[in-house]
């Protein structure tokens, strides 16, 4: 077990563990966090009261039943619509049909990507949503190849049921996860030609780490894994014991007739297995690199409570570790903790529809579309020259500090489809850009708390940075706003100094 | 003087000279730079602009190509034997001769085959590859097979032939910074719309917020100045704080925007080019280019060739995005008169599996095909085709040893000494000039 911090702490280190188990807070909600004391508020976190549909989800997929049906009806509607066709005709109709099909998943799925999104902005269990956000990038699935929106909402309503739930559990429901299996191809994988896609990412990326198996291994268990079908339709999910290799297998020097569950009992009695996750959730909420000690107590702690995740974050929040210096503020935000962070700090429940998935696209972080089966690359791998200066200026567009007409429709596009449908695109983000409200600036610093420079920083730091700030920074964020004084300090001086504070480097971590 | 060796002298004098023993040497200015005697900085300041110089982009085929399928065997009965479903028959193909054959997706590589501009070289890779995407990946990206290289080919060619450079030599249009470009100097910089690449601020001309934003964005006096010995991947050092690292970036990203500003402004291509992502980052490139960018290296990346599954149509479409986008940009360049000025070099972190898969795909393989193209190129066919009788479990063996192909390209085309960028001393191939 690692060393236990004691249960008074002070508000920076109170924000910092709503900012790493969750995406952060208001003032008023830090300093409430900071009052249940460190032990109940790790409590509360992991408690996750508030319910699995605390927000609602998109319409089309509220009702399984209603989805599937449709789906039926379609491909019923397709097969009527070609009837007395020719054959030149019927090619056409498919192809008009597949179009509009397309326009539909593209449709549900920037739905699915600004629903979740939103979720994460006004979440009540903040841990939910960031372990929902860990498993989608430690198992991903991108709807890019998996094509049907439907089933990564299905992929990610399991994650989030399983948040803090059981590690062995849930890598075997994602072994036959619809999205995962059309995502990673098992769903084409037979007897007599096994696909290795699955088997390679289980033992290399999900559960043993690069080096703690074979070429050979691979093979084996890839023949354990055949035989398993999806329906695209349905999401239902079969064994067919006919396309199934039945046969002896060798699998980490274990041998038998494994089916997946079989494969993945052998992987789980791996001491790398018990390593693997404790130290992956170790770097996502804590720092990179951790001790070698460090990481064998946990895997220890891992292994001996069963491979539960729940007992295993508390240990972490709780740990001294967890507050040292290596931890407090060195971490780069990722895009999509850059911006849910921001809109909480600011108090907004959310971004226009269409620009969210325009600037996590920028940002370089999609919902539903990691880049590869590795996931995204965290920390520094964020950041460059133009990954930082497309920060400053969505937090141009978001505080309202600058254009946000011009931010919003120079930044536009980004897909496929030519020069009109950029055009297109332009102008509706323009629009967006000129109906964007910005935050309520009266609420967050009221006008008789702006008369003292050295006051409104200060007010303002606290929301932004939870932290006290170099010298330097505050004497220039105090110049700022003394130069910017008219004869009342406006929002727009507020919206703009706001800017000027997150426009650094200082900002972009946590 | 550019304004941007102004800002860089500037940022020199305050910063390196005018600051204590703590400073941090941003990630550009060579260390012996920040050593030289004050009186000669102007020397050093203006070195070779390399505004015309050659110029290599490297397009990255990412997902592991599938190089039978792009230069074709066709005259070999153990591919047909391979491949009963993804195998293709001479007239799918473009014949290079009588055994051999390229995609019909690449018309127009085809056709600078026939102009003598196109080098196809053949059994390109490494002893003991490794399958993995990312270890591949790696390994070609810092040319080092055991993959635990914190610096990459193109960084290391930036930190020693190009010393004192601003951040502009290299340029990447991919989200993330390639490994390729992590230096201990200099790991160049990503761009993606270059109206969006600069700080947009409400104060219009407002010279404070602008100099105010200056000063928050370049290392303080107070950073944390640690050791300068190694670099992370990413371009990051080890052992170098985030914030330090932060700090870095935000220099480069300041000094480099107003450059990148001008050229943007300057050239609209008169060659329509395709809405697909690798063709609008193809234009990107011939912009800067044509604007005059003392750029050495371009990096763009084309991704979606991991074709376990359903490979045939998806495959020859995205040969052909990229044939597509290769022709509209040479197109551009002849236009610009810089057609004999820029080599295009595409890579891919593996080849795949000689047999089909189950899935009408193909599965992780190793050795494979590159392209070199461009009007510095000694066109034809390089290296010898890997024999389809004697595999590596499945898998072809390579005959081309990459880090050959780096340094030809390294030697004979941006004329740099290569032994640092490989990290060793390769054959030099045919293929340039």
């Amino acid at each position: 077990m690692l060393t236990e911090a004691p249960d008074t702490w002070t508000l920076q280190e109170a924000a910092h563990l709503l900012n790493r188990a969750g995406f952060g807070g208001n003032p008023r909600e830090v300093k409430e966090f900071h009052g249940r004391g460190r032990k109940k508020a790790v409590e509360w976190l992991l408690a996750m009261e508030a319910p699995l549909d605390e927000i609602s989800v998109p319409g089309w997929a509220v009702d399984e039943k209603a989805v599937l049906a449709q789906a039926r009806e379609r491909f019923a509607g397709m097969r009527e619509g070609m009837r007395g066709l020719s054959a030149e005709e019927q090619e056409k109709k498919r192809r008009e049909l597949n179009q509009e099909r397309q326009r539909e998943q593209r449709q549900q799925s920037v739905d699915l990507q600004e629903w979740w999104f939103r979720r994460m902005v006004v979440t009540k269990a903040p841990l939910r949503e960031k372990m929902t956000l860990f498993w989608h990038d430690h198992f991903p699935s991108s709807v890019q190849k998996v094509r049907v929106a439907y089933l990564l909402y299905k992929q990610n309503a399991l994650y989030r049921e399983h948040a803090v739930g059981n590690f062995k559990e849930l890598t075997r429901a994602v072994a036959v996860d619809p999205a995962m299996m059309l995502y990673l191809d098992t769903q084409t994988s037979k007897k007599g030609k096994p696909n290795e896609n699955f088997s390679r990412e289980l033992m290399e990326l999900f559960t043993l780490g690069e080096g703690n198996y074979t070429e050979e291994d691979v093979k084996e268990a890839a023949r354990a894994f055949t035989g398993y079908i999806v329906n695209r339709g349905t999401g239902q999910v079969t064994h067919q014991r006919l396309q199934w290799d039945g046969g002896e297998k060798t699998v980490l020097g274990k041998s038998g007739k494994f089916d997946g569950n079989g494969v993945i009992d052998v992987l789980f009695g791996q001491k790398a297995c018990a390593e693997y996750l404790p130290k992956k959730l170790w770097e996502f909420f804590a720092y990179e690199g951790p001790s070698t000690e460090l990481v064998e107590g946990l895997g220890q702690s891992f292994r001996d409570g069963a491979f539960e995740v729940k007992p295993l974050l508390r240990e972490i929040f709780l740990s001294k570790e967890f507050y040292s210096n290596s931890a407090l503020r060195t971490q780069i935000k990722g895009p999509v903790q850059f911006l849910v962070g921001m809109l909480r700090q600011l108090e907004l429940a959310g971004l226009p529809k269409v620009y969210t998935v325009s600037i996590c696209q920028q940002l370089g972080q999609v919902l539903f579309l990691p880049p590869n089966v590795a996931g995204w690359d965290w920390g520094r791998a964020w950041i460059n020259t133009n990954a930082l200066l497309t920060r400053y200026n969505v937090a141009g567009f978001v505080t309202k500090g600058t254009d946000a007409e011009a931010i919003a429709s120079a930044g536009g596009g980004g897909g496929g489809g030519g020069e009109q449908m950029m055009d297109r695109v332009r102008g509706m983000m323009r629009s967006v850009g000129r109906n964007w409200a910005g935050p309520d600036y009266d609420k967050l610093v009221p006008r008789e708390l702006r008369g003292d420079s050295g006051e409104l920083v200060k007010l303002l730091s606290f929301r932004l940075f939870q932290t006290q700030l170099e010298e330097k920074q505050r004497k220039t964020f105090e110049q700022y706003a003394d130069a910017k004084r008219g004869l009342v300090f406006t929002n727009t001086e507020v919206a703009e100094l706001t800017h000027l504070m997150m426009s650094t480097p200082h900002y972009q971590l946590t | 003087m550019s304004d941007y060796l102004k800002t860089r002298r500037e940022f020199v004098k305050t910063s390196v000279w005018g600051a204590s023993a703590a400073w941090t040497v941003p990630m550009f200015l060579d260390r012996t730079f920040a050593e030289i005697d004050q009186k000669t900085r102007d020397l050093a300041v203006q070195a070779d602009s390399g505004k015309d110089r050659e110029i290599l982009v490297v397009l990255q085929l990412a997902g592991g190509n599938d190089g039978l399928n792009t230069v074709v065997p066709y005259g070999d009965d153990a591919y047909h034997k391979a491949r009963p479903g993804l195998g293709k028959e001479k007239t799918e193909l473009i014949a290079l001769n009588d055994h051999l054959g390229l995609n019909k997706s690449l018309g127009y590589l085809g056709e600078l085959y026939g102009e003598g501009d196109l080098a196809v070289v053949q059994g390109v890779g490494y002893p003991n590859p490794n399958r993995s995407h990312f270890v591949a990946t790696s390994v070609w990206e810092t040319a080092d097979p055991s993959a635990k290289s914190n610096t990459g080919w193109l960084g290391r060619y930036f930190d020693s032939e190009c010393p004192g450079a601003d951040p502009t030599v290299g340029i990447s249009l991919k989200k993330t910074q390639p490994e390729a470009f992590g230096a201990e100097k200099n790991p160049g910089i990503c761009l993606n719309t270059p109206e969006l690449y600069r700080w947009m601020h409400a104060g219009g001309d407002d010279a404070m917020a602008e100099e105010m934003f200056a000063s928050l964005n370049q290392p303080g006096e107070e950073a944390s100045g640690s050791s300068i010995e190694e670099v992370g991947k990413a371009g990051g050092k080890v052992g170098e704080d985030s914030l330090a690292f932060l700090e870095r970036v935000a220099l480069d990203a300041q000094v480099s925007s107003k450059r990148i500003l001008e050229v943007a402004a300057k050239y609209q291509s008169k060659v329509r080019y395709a809405g697909t992502p690798i063709a609008r980052s193809m234009n990107l490139v011939s912009r800067m280019i044509a604007g005059g960018l003392s750029t050495r290296v371009y990096y763009v990346s084309h991704g979606g060739f991991d074709t376990h599954q359903g490979q045939e149509g998806r495959h020859d479409n995205l040969l052909g995005q990229m044939d597509e986008a290769l022709k509209a940009f040479f197109t551009d360049l002849k236009q610009q008169g810089n057609y004999d000025r820029v080599t295009v070099l595409t890579f891919s972190e593996f080849g795949r599996r000689v047999a089909q898969n189950a899935s009408a795909g193909t599965d992780h393989g190793k050795g494979s095909c590159l392209f070199v193209a461009g009007g510095g190129v000694k066109g034809g066919l390089y290296g010898e085709h890997p024999s389809l009788a004697d595999l590596d479990q499945g898998d072809l063996k390579h005959t081309v040893d990459f880090r050959s192909v780096y340094a030809t390209v390294l030697e004979k085309w941006l004329k740099g000494n290569s032994q640092v960028a490989v990290k060793g001393k390769y054959e030099v191939m045919g293929f340039m000039g």
